[in-house]
């Protein structure tokens, strides 16, 4: 456990020193969520509440998905990916601890990091210009908090899946464009799941995508309270323990097929 | 015209390159097809809802966002090899384009060539069709021609983006992040009619990086519709002279990041 723990610390440590790359995606969040909060001002013109959504629910929706970027969607990570290429996994697996639960604890470290430094500054700078929702109650903060670790280990888990792919094939970079498809539509990030026509939308809000941006979504906004939040989180746990599952079984399938060459 | 003739030799010899990689090329182009395409869905997901978009229709949005599409993805096949010129640089390689009979600025948008940008152009064009196929606009000679002049200005503004940030690592070595606001982030700006933005957002991609002028002016003129920030009309057809303008501003940029360049010398 000290060993996790410690390779997450390194990992934090190790982003920190990026600072003004930080800054620079900061100000492109900011800059999107500025663009995408004119467009919501623009349609609500006419209306009060669409599919649910006031206002001021659409710019909230905004800034909190702007800001969840870097800890659940991290587009473009391809990390494993290298080492398999460069081979530089075969010492990684021959280390003597999980290789799931040291790149879990790798991410989980960053996360730390991208939470701290980027969800929280772009939540506070859609709240200083567009005075977005920021929940009151503390139930709605443990239950958004629960839900946000549940949908980082998730998104975690795609994209090793994602990654792994590199043992059967050179193309990883374009199973991830793919791939992006999915983590960018089906989450609810560029358009709120609540939006999409109605047979849809039922079918959609039970994948495990809707577990990465959409769920905690929907908790931050306190649509979803009380026991009906009890049960988005249960749906999130499921999905979590089956793609974590999953991870494994690919991960046996793909180290049992490693050949790597010597010198 | 000899700059050209080699550019063009060098752009064909990478889409060759590429080609020769037919599963990467394909699942490349899939990509970028189908992740711009969800964009536009979504886009189409909020009309759905909401019916308008401060007195634009669906098919009037989709020809603005059309335009925008095709011009990105033109841009990004002419300019992707600015966008590496940062590690030219830090690993001394620059120094080897500076000693080849080439002007560099030539060698380096040559560099370059990605075909699965096609993907954004194939899915901005559907874009186009479907605005079409829902406004019926009528169309002459002239009128075509003021769709494909945005197309280009737009691509050429898009382009000098791209050598500014590039000149710009002349001097700081790193790419600046920051030309995503104005490359990623002018392209959903540009994508929607920009009476919705705030003054001083309008008036930095109207004045500054002018994607608003080579944009909605343009597409304002196709739709025969007023001009609610009621600048001058001729104004309306101005994009392309706009468009050189600034991309002179980036060869210049260029030119100047060139004088100032000094090895790493590694």
């Amino acid at each position: 456990m000290r060993l996790y723990l410690e390779t997450m610390r390194v990992s934090f440590r190790r982003y920190r020193a990026y600072r003004a790359a930080n800054i620079a995606g900061l100000i492109t969040n900011g800059f999107f969520g500025v663009v995408r909060s004119y467009v919501f001002l623009a349609l609500y013109r006419e209306r009060k509440v669409a599919a649910g959504y006031d206002l001021l629910d659409a710019l909230t929706y905004v800034w909190v998905t702007q800001s969840l970027i870097m800890p659940v969607l991290m587009w473009g990570w391809l990390e494993i990916a290298n080492t398999i290429r460069t081979g530089d996994i075969a010492s990684d697996l021959s280390k003597p601890f999980s290789y799931f639960g040291y790149w879990l604890s790798r991410d989980l470290g960053r996360t730390v990091y991208h939470v701290l430094y980027r969800t929280v500054p772009t939540v506070f700078l859609g709240w200083v210009l567009f005075r977005i929702q920021i929940p009151e109650r503390a139930s709605t903060w443990l239950l958004f908090a629960l839900s946000l670790l549940l949908a980082v280990v998730l998104g975690f888990c795609i994209r090793f899946l994602i990654n792994l792919c590199g043992f059967w094939t050179t193309e990883v970079r374009g199973i991830n464009g793919l791939a992006l498809v999915a983590l960018n539509f089906l989450t609810g990030f560029i358009v709120p799941l609540a939006f999409f026509p109605p047979s849809v939308r039922e079918a959609v809000e039970l994948l495990p995508f809707a577990g990465m941006i959409s769920i905690p979504l929907n908790i931050w906004l306190e649509r979803a309270t009380g026991l009906e939040a009890f049960g988005l989180l249960l749906q999130q746990a499921l999905w979590v323990a089956v793609f974590v599952l999953l991870c494994q079984v690919v991960l046996g399938a793909a180290t049992k097929k490693l050949v790597v060459q010597g010198g | 015209m000899d700059s050209l003739s080699v550019y063009a030799r060098l752009a064909w010899a990478q889409a060759r390159g590429q080609m020769q990689y037919r599963a990467s090329f394909l699942l490349g182009l899939a990509g970028v097809f189908s992740t711009t395409f969800v964009e536009l869905l979504a886009v189409l997901i909020l009309f759905r809802t909401f019916g308008q978009l401060a007195g634009w229709q669906a098919g009037e949005v989709a020809l603005l966002y059309g335009i925008v599409a095709v011009a990105f993805g033109l841009s990004e096949m002419a300019g992707d090899g600015f966008e590496d010129i940062s590690s030219l640089i830090r690993t001394g390689q620059f120094d080897r384009v500076l000693t080849r009979p080439v002007p560099p600025f030539v060698q380096i948008m040559a560099s370059q060539f990605p075909l699965k940008r096609l993907g954004r152009i194939a899915q901005g064009v559907f874009a186009l069709a479907l605005a079409q196929r829902w406004l019926g606009l009528d169309w002459t000679p002239g009128r075509a021609l003021v769709l494909l002049s945005a197309i280009f200005s737009t691509a050429v503004v898009f382009v000098g983006i791209f050598v500014i940030g590039a000149a710009l690592c002349f001097w700081t070595v790193e790419r600046t992040e920051a030309q995503n606001v104005f490359t990623y982030g002018g392209t959903e700006l540009a994508s929607y009619p920009v009476h919705i933005y705030n003054p001083w957002l309008r008036g930095v991609f109207l004045y500054v990086v002018p994607l608003a002028l080579t944009t909605y002016y343009p597409a304002l003129y196709l739709l025969r519709k007023p001009d609610p920030l009621g600048l001058p009309g001729w104004l309306q057809l101005t994009s392309p002279l706009v468009a050189l303008a600034f991309f002179a501003a980036g060869l210049l940029a260029w030119r100047a990041g060139l004088n100032h360049y000094q090895s790493t010398g590694s």
